[in-house]
């Protein structure tokens, strides 16, 4: 797997498909894993998606009392495993990004795990599948360095100048799953 | 404790030493000095020594991880806080009831799959006490004359009873009601794991169908005996008996290192409301940006050491953790971040300016200067060059 998954908040228009789409699928219980949320509902409706972004070194795993939070071969960080999860809810407080949910009914832990029954055959995640404005992309590596490029470039035109210590601000939201084991 | 310690090559192997003491120590109290042991049982014996010593030692490696270390010691503290001690014991009883004996969340995940769960985890820990309660000699079976058997726990002699009376025949039977239990529930598990695609996502062969595997082998081999003994004269009896005696030598050494180890760490479960809500089900810490409460302080204080602890740099400009702030702000400030839109002064949890100047409301807006980026320096020598501007006449 060389995809990734490439994020741009502000295309974003709110319509929540990623959300119904994250409800239908597998292992998902019928429960959104993902996130739409307002910028600031008082200034502007702008909304945002907000996905996990499978750490390599997750915090969540690391505060989780019953290590319960495992990490696929690909770098998937998966919910917490039904039979360990005590419902401590740690995680939830751990995460610096806010990813876990807790179902309190079921007494357990559940985040987004890149739809890992599709990611893992290189199909795109439900919500990169349905999302009609491409705030949302499951893309290769390459496509991933190109765009971004390009994004450089637009600043440029838009007459931002990156400078070296804040280059990073002008760059788009990306994060993913890559491992050359297969390519 | 520390001298002891040093005495041993970790202190794993320590733990694992009194352990082992200590089983033997029963064994030899309640044997009369080794003197009722049943030899039949005695691979079964060693197996439970040996597992004995492997869950001590997954048991001691999860307490040292940071995480549960931090939780089981706020856990204890919690526990011993005096104006604590009615909501502690309260609190304990009713989630031990709810979650270990009755199990109740796993029956709101499914009827299908409470059904499941309790018929193998009661069936297993009847089985289990029966067993080490036997092989361990802590309880037997005295003869005391040919119509009556007296049960005798640790060496002290209870209860009497007829040799054919009903509870004589619930205790013969006692491992044949936990095998047939943990039978349907393995079976009802294994037949899930087949048919539902949900389940087959995170799914692993030798994690998840393995212990199944195991679990049907030791209680088909089980059943068989009281089958060959019971309706078939005894057929083939020492050879199934040896084959159930390695099946269950081989759950008992897999036992602390797959699934199963979950049932040792589990009671930590019914700490949890204990030591993470001052009020039964009310947050009582709130978030710094939004003033919801969310939390309470005692978790987020764990949270907050134990990321240290391992490391974990969440502390942001002013001073304040990210764990300060509830999820949805997190998501919120990461979202910021991203889009390069926090507010560049003043109050950085006041009304966010979501205007980042890239997309301008209206045609022929001018930008406004600081959007171009020129730092104040250079700002300020381009006007010194334009004051000292030669002009051509």
């Amino acid at each position: 797997m060389n995809k990734i998954m490439y994020l741009e908040f502000e295309r974003c228009i709110g319509c929540r498909a990623c959300q119904a789409a994250c409800r239908e699928c597998g292992d998902h219980d019928a429960k959104e894993r993902n996130y739409v949320e307002y910028v600031d509902f008082t200034e502007s409706r702008q909304t945002f998606p907000m996905l996990c972004m499978q750490c390599k070194d997750p915090a969540c795993a690391r505060v989780c009392p019953a290590n319960a939070i495992q990490i696929t071969d690909e770098g998937v960080v998966l919910s917490a495993m039904e039979e360990k999860c005590i419902g401590c809810r740690n995680c939830t407080f751990g995460c610096p990004f806010g990813i876990p949910k807790f179902d309190f009914e079921k007494n357990k832990m559940y985040k987004c795990d890149m739809c890992y029954d599709r990611t893992r055959d290189d199909i795109a995640p439900m919500c990169a599948s349905v999302c009609p404005s491409d705030a949302i992309r499951f893309i290769d590596f390459d496509e991933m360095q190109q765009l971004r490029r390009k994004r450089t470039q637009m600043n440029l035109v838009e007459g931002k100048k990156p400078q070296e210590g804040n280059k990073w601000d002008y760059v788009p939201e990306f994060f993913g799953v890559y491992t050359d084991s297969q390519s | 404790m520390l001298n002891l310690e040093k005495s041993f090559y970790s202190k794993t192997s320590m733990y694992s030493f009194i352990t082992i003491v200590v089983l033997f120590f029963l064994m030899w109290m309640s044997t009369a000095q080794f003197l009722h042991i049943d030899m039949a049982l005695l691979g079964y014996m060693i197996g439970t020594a040996v597992f004995a010593i492997g869950l001590c030692i997954r048991m001691s490696f999860w307490i040292y991880r940071t995480a549960t270390n931090r939780v089981a010691a706020r856990s204890v503290k919690n526990l011993f806080t005096k104006e604590r001690i009615k909501r502690n014991a309260k609190s304990l009883t009713i989630t031990l009831i709810d979650n270990i004996v009755l199990q109740k969340f796993i029956f709101k995940r499914g009827l299908y799959r409470g059904i499941q769960h309790i018929m193998i985890s009661w069936g297993c820990i009847i089985s289990f006490a029966f067993t080490f309660g036997l092989t361990f000699g802590w309880f037997r079976f005295d003869l005391v004359d040919p119509d009556t058997y007296q049960m005798v726990a640790f060496n002290i002699p209870l209860i009497k009873m007829a040799a054919h009376g009903w509870i004589a025949e619930i205790f013969y039977n006692m491992l044949n009601i936990g095998a047939v239990m943990v039978l349907i529930g393995a079976s009802m598990a294994l037949f899930r794991r087949i048919k539902d695609y949900d389940v087959k996502v995170t799914q692993r062969f030798e994690f998840d169908l393995l212990p199944l595997y195991i679990l049907l082998a030791v209680t088909v081999t089980g059943l068989a005996l009281t089958v060959s003994y019971d309706f078939l004269d005894g057929w083939m009896h020492p050879h199934i008996s040896l084959v159930h005696q390695i099946t269950v030598v081989i759950m008992l050494m897999y036992f602390p290192f797959g699934k199963l180890f979950h049932v040792p760490i589990r009671p930590l479960a019914t700490a949890v409301p204990m030591s993470y809500q001052e009020t039964l089900k009310v947050d009582t810490k709130s978030c710094k940006s939004c003033h919801q409460p969310y939390s309470n302080d005692d978790q987020i204080a764990d949270v907050q050491a134990i990321l240290k602890a391992q490391s974990f740099d969440l502390q942001l400009a002013d001073g304040s953790y990210l764990s300060d702030y509830c999820p949805s702000c997190r998501r919120r400030m990461r979202a910021l971040k991203q889009m390069n839109m926090e507010a560049p002064k003043g109050n950085p949890y006041g009304p966010v300016n979501t205007n980042n100047g890239i997309h301008l409301s209206g045609f022929s807006k001018k930008r406004s200067e600081d959007f171009y980026g020129i730092e104040q320096d250079i700002k300020k020598d381009l006007g010194e060059e334009k004051e000292h501007e030669p002009v051509s006449r």
